[in-house]
């Protein structure tokens, strides 16, 4: 549930909104247990199921998807207590995340934070394998570029 | 990514190697060609080095919400509860319980096959009794919808509503004098409030609502938001919870008052 909850919420920003969408995966997954094929690993089929929820339920417009309104940011990123110089890092990244499409947004959640492999990605998202590759690369690049560009002591910049 | 100068690998790295190698998705042989690759292309090896640390940040940037309590009503023990669903395998629910690592409730146990208890339906229902409690009892106007005198209108229209036949004890052998009451909101539906204070103007409120059982269990003190405690218990499917702003023990001599009349009168 947890790691539910970190995805939801990266994925929708509102925590409310977040756990309502855990709460309806969580339903759904009640629901199916019985239907569950035994050898399917459990976290990437509750990933699969709150997916499929969010793309029916919220990419839809029922609820705007974090990638546009800038203004809310600020207050997500507010909401977390990292310690020192690292916040900023973070919220620069955090900042980042969101701004990503959010189809190379969940690519690069499930494969970088949540340790799901290649093809549990591209099973959860109902895309090919290729696909999860050319959205993890570029997700990979622009949350990069983004982070680099922000005003923060300067890395070394490699092109 | 840039080609590297001149130098052809008999089977050249891309770019999803990098990403894979990244993700430690590669075989040992590969992951020895992509190593070394790396040592010969410096552009190459600090991308995979910046990637690497992207990856590492944002882990640890978002730890913070993975370690945030779950919340109990996106614990699937307790939903499971809620929903009272028997035809599903116990065993298959608990698997979700264990494979997310969740139960943020804790001293949850299996037991055997045994059906669930409703371990968690009483601090659910002192959970909603304090909410209602805090609310209007705060309330010095109107802290009740239909007051003393229209006593059975309410009983009638709360017994109605919650489909089970209650009345609001009389505790005025206790010093509570009843005050009145109203219809207040669940997650379970409808629940029936009964107010009373005393000469010291302490409110204290029951509160009547079915649950999804038909069992009896008995009563227990639940701590709840803020210095306010509660005092539930199930009678026969019927919960019943007494609040107020006093020190435990009496709050417990209270309950057990409007249990032996509850009862008397059952």
């Amino acid at each position: 549930v947890p790691a539910l909850r970190r995805y939801a919420w990266s994925l929708l920003r509102s925590p409310d909104d977040a756990d309502d969408l855990v709460h309806d995966c969580l339903v759904r997954a009640l629901d199916k247990l019985g239907t569950r094929h035994e050898d399917a690993d459990i976290r990437a089929w509750l990933f699969t199921i709150m997916h499929n929820l969010f793309v029916s339920q919220y990419r839809r417009g029922k609820t705007r998807p974090a990638a546009e309104s800038l203004d809310e940011t600020h207050e997500s990123a507010g909401s977390l207590r990292p310690s020192q110089e690292d916040g900023l890092h973070w919220r620069d990244l955090l900042r980042g995340l969101e701004r990503l499409p959010e189809e190379q947004r969940s690519v690069v959640l499930l494969v970088s934070v949540e340790d799901l492999s290649y093809a549990e990605t591209a099973a959860v998202l109902g895309v090919p394998i290729g696909t999860v590759m050319s959205r993890l690369a570029r997700g990979r690049e622009k949350l990069r570029q983004y982070t680099d560009a922000e005003p923060r002591p300067p890395l070394r910049r490699i092109k | 990514m840039s080609a590297p100068n001149g130098v052809a690998p008999a089977d050249p790295v891309s770019e999803a190697d990098l990403h894979a190698y990244i993700d430690g998705a590669l075989d040992d042989a590969r992951r020895a060609e992509v190593d070394r690759h790396l040592s010969e292309h410096a552009s190459d090896a600090a991308t995979v080095a910046a990637y690497a640390a992207q990856r590492d940040a944002l882990r640890a940037a978002l730890a913070e919400r993975a370690a945030a309590p779950v919340p109990a009503r996106l614990n699937p023990h307790v939903m499971r509860q809620q929903r009272n669903v028997h035809r599903m395998g116990w065993a298959a629910a608990a698997g979700i319980v264990l494979a997310l690592g969740a139960g943020g409730t804790g001293g949850w146990v299996l037991r055997g096959q045994a059906p669930p208890q409703a371990a968690n339906t009483i601090s659910i229902m002192v959970q909603e009794a304090v909410a209602n409690h805090v609310v209007y009892t705060a309330d010095k106007r109107r802290p009740t919808e239909l007051g003393a005198e229209q006593r059975d209108d309410l009983a009638r229209w709360v017994s109605n509503r919650i489909q089970t036949p209650v009345e609001p004890p009389d505790l005025s052998d206790f010093g509570y004098h009843y005050i009145g009451g109203r219809l207040a909101a669940t997650s379970h539906g409808p629940a029936g409030m009964f107010m009373y204070q005393n000469d010291k103007n302490v409110r204290m409120t029951v509160f009547v609502r079915p649950t999804h059982s038909t069992g009896d269990k008995a009563m227990e003190l639940v701590g709840g938001a803020g210095q306010i405690d509660g005092c539930a218990w199930i009678e026969k499917g019927v919960g019943y919870t007494v609040v107020a702003p006093v020190p435990p023990e009496e709050l417990r001599k209270l309950a057990q008052q409007v249990h032996r009349i509850v009862d008397h009168r059952a």
